[in-house]
């Protein structure tokens, strides 16, 4: 029998397990996160004998008289000096791996207490954060430095909790000590582990399930198959296709379709239980590509469909073709951009259990959890189930479509106990939907001095195995393939494929990601035919206040893509003078969902028993950091301060429903319907009443982001409230040919918390430059994809470059105290960016991405 | 003692284990190291020094990572390695599973585990040897906690204990 101690406490495990496992389920010991269990994600980062280790790599057994410590076990002035050095630098968004972060931080930090910026890098580099692009994590631990070496904690830079201030994020403390609770923190009496045996095949006739085996196992309480299912089997965002459980008879879409759902008193258990279950298929030609699937004879991914075009978009104003007809320069060319994973560092889980009124009580990581909600009450045909947001690590797109949430709740339900559905990391790379891989053929016409004429493009893209969102990503891919230019004639047609690769969906850019990287691209090839800068074609075309977008919109007051070229000119100017080869793109993206689909805020102010004003809204923070804009806005919009307010994470009986966490529409929509609920408030307070007084009041109020149409019979339709605009540039070492520095100046209307702005910049710019420089999701012949989380090529912390983020105000905007929310457009033109500085540095177009020959390409 | 303060900090590093050490007198492998003491005798650090087991090891903090005993090595068993990559492959031998199996106890018989285990795909196994690529290794220790032979290594001595 071995011992060790863990914080301290001398410790046996009952059975030889990997740490992380014994630390978790029998200590529950939860700031240390489970993110991959294959040691890559770092998430799992204890102290062993004072060195960072991944507890998801040592067995216990090899463990004896070790010593052992997690963040829990850090003493209190160490507690305090990490809660205050990562708050301050605003290290912490969804703060999944900030634990992970903070043992890396004392690890160096005890051997060398003044690291110099490298060293603080390459303690770091072990460890992934996929929001923040590290920048403000390396502040932190400058900044912890600085404070144990000064032995005195200092005052907040900021205190002012009004909007435009760079308050301390308001959930730092519970993410940087691992109090906070995400679903995987839950455990309950008796609690059970559920997941899916998924199917063999991409493409097969499911002719018979077995589950005798399987149910006669010793520890397993349940076998579902679609049967079993009360409600509907099919649901889905909007389109309802995707199956829950494939039946008998039916046919499989992809790798991750669930067959049977298994209930078991561990997941040892669970895991023995999936290989008894026998499943007879029918293996059918399975469907790879756009191509495979346009083909006239394509094998068809659906029964129920005609063929394999989930959605088609046609969208034309003015006279494309006859404009580039009459430009005197024209150019086209054809671009790729690849699959996606997100990669978010807390795989999907979902905690249910039935509740004291009967209700299946989901513990939820979601976009949304009145989706959760309308999906499960879909799947279930009941009412009687409740969601509550746990905390997000990370959705960027990814966790907005069900997972696991629909099968925790109908585990529960037939099951009656508490049951934990996780994936692990391979199931998350395979399930849940990525961004679509687009191939794009556009046209362009100039006129002499470079003046936009006419754009014409055409693009498709492989939505996989289910709808997801893949028709309104096609959307706004064609909505946003213009770009921020004053132009009139537009046409656009695309299409989003079904084939059996795993499902695509929204992915932070929604599609505009895609047609930027092309229509960018095709601008700076245009720069060049003219004789003009990147610059310059840019601002030449650039929209402004007052002008019309080719979709028709008058733009307004807020309208600053202008200021964010003038911003990173002298820069230009200055790199471009040296010799640097520097690329730059711009970028424009809605914030709220738009184009005439129903779009509202609801925000309910309550005033508790404890005097204070709780803020409920069914709006998911996803680790943007929504609690604290809302708290600010409220502080600028009543004369409370921060100390008399909650925020209460999202919920579906007391939060009204606000949307999904989706087109960086939260802090707009909802900041705007939080807003109203404060003018009433202050109907009160000016009434002389203190939050005593108030007690029980309830504020409610909401605001639809009211836009027309696509295609609407007017002449200047409103497609979307508001847009954000953002001009990026790389900057290449001459030498090495490695980004030296990338410079993203970001038009955000009102920045609620410039702090906060700036980790979204940053998090975004290190995302993107996965996207151009590294990121792969290849898929087999099988149609299964990677399943390595350390092989997807994410950026690690001592590969970052210099990254300068530049927040821009420009009032304009009536709504949200003028707030525009920033979360996708940040991670929009950094691809065509970098794809031009390499240009500039080796003559050589590229037309894909990842780029290639940079010397970001993995060579082995 | 040479000062370093740099990052990336990097050292030689000696790629045997030592594990045919029980026939010492008659070593059965043709890859390790022979206990020549030519990078003892190359090392004007005095980094380098036997071990228990007759085996060259370098001390990390005395090194500069000069290449010197690399380049004296006649068995060509000494790379230059970056020092945060803790997780080493301290075996040279390139014959075939069953052959180097008898040679050493704690040889590498190329059975491809740690490349299967590996998240990073840094580990591959080239010539019956696993190798690790550190540019893309995360120093989690998996291949070294699964490793069949204990022939993978952690340098700081928390996956793996001396052999």
């Amino acid at each position: 029998m071995v011992s060790f101690t863990v914080n301290g406490s001398v410790v046996t495990p009952s059975k030889n397990q990997k740490l992380l496992r014994f630390l978790r389920d029998e200590l529950h010991i939860t700031s240390v996160k489970d993110g991959c269990s294959e040691g890559a994600c770092g998430a799992c980062t204890v102290m062993i004998d004072g060195e960072p280790c991944k507890a998801c790599v040592p067995d216990t057994d090899s463990l004896n008289g070790k010593e052992i410590i997690t963040v829990e076990g850090f003493s209190d002035w160490e507690k305090e000096v990490y809660c205050f050095a990562y708050a301050e630098a605003g290290a912490v968004q969804c703060g999944f791996c900030i634990p992970g972060m903070v043992i890396c931080t004392k690890a160096l930090l005890d051997k060398n207490p003044d690291p110099s910026d490298a060293e603080i890098r390459y303690a770091l580099r072990n460890n992934y954060c996929r929001c923040t692009g590290y920048v403000k994590i390396f502040a932190a631990v400058r900044l912890a430095a600085k404070i144990l070496k000064e032995g005195t904690l200092p005052k907040p830079s900021s205190t002012n909790w009004t909007v435009g201030s760079r308050v301390q994020r308001l959930d730092a403390k519970e993410k940087v000590l691992g109090t906070g609770k995400y679903p995987d923190d839950f455990y309950f009496e008796g609690m059970l582990y559920g997941g899916a045996l998924r199917s063999k095949y991409a493409r097969a006739r499911v002719l018979s399930i077995d589950v005798s085996k399987a149910k006669a196992l010793e520890g397993v309480v349940a076998v579902l198959t679609a049967d079993d299912i009360p409600g509907e089997n099919k649901i889905g965002h909007i389109k309802h296709d995707q199956y829950t459980l494939i039946p008998v008879g039916g046919l499989t879409h992809y790798l991750g379709d669930a067959i049977c759902l298994i209930a078991a008193k561990d997941m040892e258990t669970l895991e023995k239980a999936k290989k008894l279950i026998q499943v007879d298929y029918k293996v059918l030609p399975a469907v790879h590509s756009i191509e495979e699937a346009m083909a006239p004879d394509a094998p068809k991914v659906y029964d129920e469909e005609e063929n394999n075009i989930c959605a088609y978009k046609h969208i034309s104003r003015g006279n494309a073709e006859d404009a580039i007809k009459h430009a005197k320069y024209v150019i086209s060319d054809h671009f790729e951009t690849p699959w996606t994973e997100h990669a978010f560092l807390e795989p999907e889980c979902a905690t249910a259990y039935i509740d004291e009124d009967d209700d299946v009580f989901i513990y939820s990581t979601d976009q949304s959890a009145h989706q959760t909600l309308h999906e499960c009450q879909l799947l279930l045909g009941s009412e009687k189930i409740k969601v509550q947001n746990a905390l997000v690590g990370g959705g960027f797109g990814g966790k907005e479509d069900m997972t696991v949430q629909h099968f925790a709740a109908l585990l529960t339900y037939v099951t009656r106990q508490p049951v934990k559905v996780k994936l692990s990391r391979p199931e998350s790379l395979l399930v849940h939907p990525k961004r679509h891989p687009f191939v794009m053929d556009f046209t362009m016409g100039c006129d002499e001095t470079g003046i936009i004429q006419g754009v014409k493009a055409k693009i498709s893209s492989d939505t996989g195995a289910f709808a997801s969102l893949g028709g309104p990503v096609l959307e706004r891919a064609c909505t946003h393939a213009a770009g921020p230019y004053a132009y009139e004639n537009f046409e656009i047609e695309g299409t989003a494929y079904y084939t059996n690769n795993p499902p695509a969906g929204a992915f932070r850019g929604f599609g505009v990601t895609q047609s930027c990287f092309a229509t960018e691209s095709l601008l700076n090839m245009m720069a060049e035919k003219v004789g003009i800068s990147p610059w310059e074609i840019r601002y030449r075309n650039a929209i402004r206040p007052g002008g019309v977008l080719p979709n028709g919109q008058i733009v307004d007051e807020s309208t600053g893509l202008v200021e964010t070229l003038e911003a990173i000119k002298p820069e230009y100017d200055k790199a471009l003078a040296l010799g640097k080869p520097v690329g730059l793109a711009c970028a424009m993206k809605n914030a709220g969902v738009g184009v005439g689909l129903p779009d509202t805020g609801r925000v309910k102010l309550i005033v508790q028993e404890d005097e204070k004003l709780h803020i409920f809204t069914g709006a998911s923070c996803i680790g943007q950091g929504l609690g604290t804009v809302l708290v600010q806005m409220i502080v600028t919009n009543t004369d409370l301060s921060a100390d008399d307010i909650v925020y209460e994470r999202s919920n579906t009986w007391i939060s009204p429903n606000s949307g999904t966490t989706s087109g960086s529409r939260q802090t707009l929509v909802t900041g705007e319907a939080c807003r109203r609920a404060c003018e009433q408030l202050m109907e009160d307070r000016n009434a002389g009443k203190t939050l005593k007084d108030l007690i029980g009041n309830v504020y409610y109020a909401e605001y639809l982001a009211k836009t027309d149409p696509l295609g609407a019979k007017v002449p200047n339709p409103v497609s979307h409230v508001a847009y954000g605009y953002a001009t990026q540039m790389c900057i290449l070492d001459p030498k090495t040919g490695k980004v030296e520095q990338m410079i993203a100046a970001h038009d955000v209307g009102k920045a609620v918390n410039p702090l906060s702005c700036e980790g979204q910049i940053e998090g975004g710019v290190v995302m993107s430059m996965g996207f151009a420089l590294r990121e792969k999701y290849p898929i087999d012949e099988n149609c299964m994809p990677i399943q390595k989380y350390g092989s997807l090529g994410l950026f690690r912390a001592h590969e970052i470059p210099e990254i300068k983020a530049i927040v821009i105000d420009k009032p304009g905007l009536s709504v949200a105290n003028g707030a525009i929310g920033i979360g996708e457009i940040t991670s929009i033109p950094t691809a065509p960016a970098i794809a031009e500085a390499y240009y500039k540095y080796d003559g050589n177009r590229r037309h894909s991405l990842p780029l290639e020959h940079t010397p970001y390409e993995r060579k082995d | 003692m040479a000062i370093k303060k740099r990052v990336p900090y990097n050292a030689a590093f000696v790629a045997c284990n030592g594990g045919c050490r029980q026939s010492k007198d008659d070593p059965s492998c043709n890859y390790g190291c022979i206990g020549c003491g030519a990078c003892i005798d190359a090392c004007k650090f005095g980094a380098i020094s036997f071990n228990e087991h007759g085996v060259a090891e370098v001390q990390e903090e005395k090194c500069v990572a000069c290449g010197m005993c690399a380049k004296a090595c006649p068995q060509s068993i000494i790379t230059i390695h970056d020092c945060a990559n803790r997780i080493v492959v301290k075996c040279s031998n390139q014959d075939k599973g069953a052959v180097a199996r008898k040679e050493c106890e704690v040889s590498c018989i190329g059975c491809g585990i740690c490349e299967k285990t590996c998240t990073a795909s840094a580990i591959k196994v080239i010539n019956n040897c696993a190798n690790i690529n550190e540019t893309y290794c995360l120093s989690c220790g998996m291949c070294a906690v699964k490793c069949p032979r204990g022939a993978i290594y952690d340098l700081k001595g928390i996956y793996t204990l001396a052999r």
